[in-house]
């Protein structure tokens, strides 16, 4: 069980009121001569100097809640959850957090927070990625984890989470990967992330500044992209599409002076216009491999580019060659292949399915063969 | 005064044979229907009256008392009233007293003393003929559909005096013709060779035809899932007279033949709107009548959007689909209906259509798409046999002068499957293999050690379940059957296995 100190308490009920509203706690902290001398005001019971704009409810919020009863009740609501608090003022707060424009006032962790993760990568994408991102994601994932640096993800769908399993896989690094949430911390969301939650808070951390058993709220995930780039020195967009959610987290990066990387991809590949842009404005450096990112920090890890597939057909029967080479040189579809080839498709299907059970070939959605 | 007719009932959609008896005694005039009738049967007397007297006879001024034999059977629909009115003025000596002991009489009368047709005359005809009755007399509309023996006489009549005539000797009515059945050629609207490109689905279509599989189409809007199912029936096999009959009399029980002559000689085509309720799908109401899986026996049945039906209604389906016939208890009745139907479900794979899209960016959220799957339950997916996919069409297909196969051209190789699976299996009782059980499959879909392998590996990579499983048997069973071979074969299950596996690709994170 965490002990809290005075000044962690102070926070806590300020967070109690505020909730992720930073902007108007920090000015009530700056109209009342710091923290402290607010939380002592407070309980006191002196008239608290209160923007304009503070709204009656929290005006009596910021009363009710200065009792020592309903500090203790909250933290033992985190204690319900499985979850302490790291407040602005706590030893293990992320540095490099604290020095963004408007740092959480608390943070709520499952598993364990560290202050001083050497590096930290945030790895983002598209929720629906493309079999290409999700290989990346995959592949990033993992190298980052095994060259000791830590994967800071959403925990979306998609590439987020590909990344993070990525990351776990790699059984020796000490603090492969965190999370940080949208939602309150003991919510899951998507639940078929469940596993993953688990597994991350056992051997990293899942974070989130709102509160255990809160209900979610609009804009909740937009803004906790702005802790995903702050926690992290770089952030690595694998893949983007036209309109994402990931320009908001590099826009972030941006203003928190955060290095931005992309994952190239193929130009005229809906999923990857965004990513191809960012390269393309200046705005992000196209990386290869983890080499390129962990140059960065003065790291030298020797060539890691993703490998470029080399196929080898050598075991194949002639007509499979023919359906593999056709492939090779891009995605089709069975009527492609069939006219293509000018097989028919009672034969075209047998290779496919041999060629698929084997995995040297997979189905894509709506209907196409790739590589 | 007594006077006994022969007529007919229904029991689900079995004819059942109904005694009707006319009593006129002495007393306050009233007429009285006793004998389990329902409503429309009560309301008979009233018609039988005007009827009578309008067509210039006299109504006794007498008790009229009417018993509708078996009392126990619930007596419905309007069919009775033309025995009524017989019964009445054979009662009163317009014909002989026993004249109409040899015939069967069914009709609706109307107050004019026209005859109207009814629903269900096939049923009837055809348990008249087992129990040896030879002579009918019907309304004129439903006399086609009657005339199927060759040693039955059928008596169309347009009035009631008609029958009269008929019966007193005044004037004979010839008995129409018997039907010849000939494997009628048919002109479908929809035909294989305008299908542009789809080369999977069209194979896809030919196999789940040739074996009565069912099918699972899922493409992106436009892509042609509907044309493809509406062109299926063209290439089914021509139906068999049994097969025609009892489609016919399905149809007959459900009043779907009105404004149609004769037998049923098309495959049936139904099409339910996703809005349908599970009474209207799997047959139900308070007649317990054939739904449209009913209607759909040894045809197709079509269901497009098929994530959008109820979940109730889809999980209606399973049990059916199973078993190739339904049981529909209700308060008034219980009965089963055959329903050996091919279910062609057609779905697009995300609800705004585009996923996957090499050309359209899909909108939907991870949520969304999940929820649009998920409400096809994996029981159900399982018994859909072959999954195939629709792909995307671009202008070039569009304008493509490559002409597909025709219909006449699949159809044959269809026709040559069917025709071996009948053959083998003429004495288990079944048609096709889509309606193997597992001691038939393991009698009749012997394999390759090479194939017996190949499955094993298939059904570890794609988390088959066992009744996938034994489905992807079948299928390589017809697969086999349309290349005109005994013994399941390597080539065979791979084909069969490629149209599994869109399972593990759109259902596989469950």
């Amino acid at each position: 069980m965490r002990i809290y100190t005075e000044k962690e308490r102070a926070w806590l009920w300020l967070n109690s009121v505020f909730g992720s509203n930073v902007a108007s706690a920090d000015q009530l902290i700056y109209m009342n001569d710091g923290l402290m001398a607010l939380f002592e005001d407070a309980l006191a019971g002196r008239t608290l100097r209160c923007p304009d704009q503070l709204k009656e409810r929290q005006r009596n919020a910021l009363i009710k809640n200065r009792a020592n009863y309903e500090i203790d009740a909250m933290i033992s609501d985190m204690e319900d959850a499985g979850v302490y608090a790291v407040t602005r003022d706590s030893e293990d707060y992320p540095k490099l957090l604290r020095e963004i424009y408007d740092p959480p006032t608390v943070l709520f962790v499952k598993g364990r927070l560290r202050s001083d993760v050497k590096y930290p990568i945030a790895v983002i994408g598209s929720r629906k990625c493309s079999d290409y991102g999700r290989e990346m994601a995959e592949f990033f994932g993992r190298e980052l984890a095994q060259e000791g640096a830590c994967v800071i993800s959403g925990m979306a769908d998609g590439c987020d989470s590909i990344a993070a399993k990525g990351a776990l896989s790699v059984k020796d690094c000490d603090y492969p990967t965190a999370a940080v949430l949208g939602t309150a911390i003991n919510d899951v969301y998507p639940s078929s992330n469940t596993r993953l939650y688990d597994e991350i808070a056992a051997r990293g951390a899942v974070i989130s500044e709102y509160r255990p058993f809160s209900k979610p709220q609009r804009g909740s995930f937009p803004q906790r992209n702005r802790i995903i780039s702050g926690l992290s020195k770089g952030v690595l967009v694998i893949e983007a599409g036209l309109r994402s959610g990931t320009s908001i987290t590099v826009g972030f990066a941006h203003d928190q002076g955060r290095d931005v990387f992309a994952v190239p991809g193929r130009l005229n590949d809906l999923m990857s216009v965004g990513t191809n842009g960012l390269i393309k404005s200046g705005a992000a450096k196209a990386v290869f491999g983890v080499d390129d990112i962990m140059y960065e920090y003065g790291v030298f890890t020797g060539y890691r580019h993703a490998p470029v597939k080399v196929a080898d057909l050598s075991a194949l029967s002639p007509e499979q060659r023919r359906v593999c080479e056709a492939l090779i040189n891009g995605e089709k579809t069975a009527d492609e292949l069939c006219e293509l080839l000018g097989m028919k498709i009672s034969a075209l299907n047998t290779y496919l399915t041999e060629m698929e059970l084997s995995g040297i070939i997979k189905q894509l959605p709506n209907g196409y063969y790739a590589y | 005064m007594l006077a006994k007719l022969n007529s007919y009932g229904l029991i689900g959609i079995d004819g059942c044979p109904i005694s009707v008896e006319v009593d006129l005694s002495r007393g306050m005039q009233r007429a009285d229907t006793v004998g389990l009738p329902d409503n429309a049967v009560k309301e008979s007397k009233e018609r039988v009256r005007s009827a009578i007297t309008n067509s210039g006879h006299q109504y006794p001024e007498m008790r009229v008392l009417v018993n509708l034999a078996p009392a126990d059977i619930r007596k419905e629909g309007t069919v009775y009233d033309l025995p009524i009115a017989l019964g009445i003025l054979a009662a009163r000596g317009v014909f002989p007293l026993h004249a109409a002991d040899e015939y069967i009489v069914i009709g609706e009368l109307a107050l004019d003393g026209q005859v109207r047709s009814v629903t269900g005359v096939l049923p009837m005809v055809i348990d008249a003929h087992e129990r040896g009755f030879r002579n009918i007399i019907l309304p004129y509309e439903n006399a086609e559909e009657a005339s199927f023996f060759a040693d039955m006489n059928v008596f169309p009549v347009r009035t009631l005096n008609e029958a009269c005539g008929h019966l007193n000797g005044t004037a004979r009515i010839t008995p129409v013709p018997p039907l010849k059945w000939s494997g009628q050629k048919h002109v479908y609207p929809y035909d294989f060779s305008e299908i542009k490109g789809q080369q999977a689905a069209k194979r896809a279509a030919e196999i789940a035809a040739a074996g009565n599989h069912n099918l699972l189409l899922i493409g992106s809007p436009g892509s042609g899932k509907t044309m493809l199912a509406r062109s299926i029936p063209s290439i089914l096999p021509e139906l068999t007279m049994e097969e025609s009959l009892e489609i016919t009399r399905i149809h007959s029980v459900a009043g779907e033949l009105k404004g149609r002559s004769g037998i049923v000689t098309e495959r049936p085509f139904r099409a339910p709107h996703h809005s349908a309720s599970i009474p209207a799908l799997v047959g139900g109401g308070s007649r317990a009548l054939p739904g449209e899986i009913s209607l759909a026996h040894y045809g197709v049945l079509f269901m497009d959007e098929f994530p959008l039906f109820p979940t109730t209604v889809l999980e209606a389906l399973r049990q059916p689909l199973e078993d190739g016939v339904i049981t529909i208890t209700r308060a008034a009745a219980k009965t089963s209906f055959p329903a050996e139907f091919m279910l062609v479900a057609a779905m697009n794979p995300c609800p705004c259509g585009n996923y996957g899209s090499k050309t359209k960016e899909c909108r939907c959220s991870a949520m969304q798409i999940e929820k649009y799957r998920g409400r096809i339950s994996s029981p159900l997916l399982d018994r859909l046999d072959i999954h195939v996919e629709m792909n995307e069409v671009n202008y070039d297909d569009l304008v493509s002068k490559q002409e597909g196969e025709s219909s006449a051209s699949v159809r044959e190789r269809v026709n040559a499957a069917r025709m071996r699976q009948r053959a083998r299996y003429r004495d288990e009782g079944i048609l096709f293999n889509a309606q193997l059980n597992t001691p038939l499959m393991r009698k009749y879909c012997r394999m390759d050690e090479d194939a017996e392998a190949l499955l094993h590996a298939a059904y570890d990579k794609l988390k088959l379940s066992a009744r996938a499983y034994t489905r992807v048997i079948k299928v390589a069973r017809t697969i086999a059957d349309i290349a005109g071979e005994e013994r399941i074969r390597k080539p065979h299950v791979l084909e069969a296995v490629q149209y599994r596996g869109l399972d593990e690709k759109y259902w596989g994170s469950r």
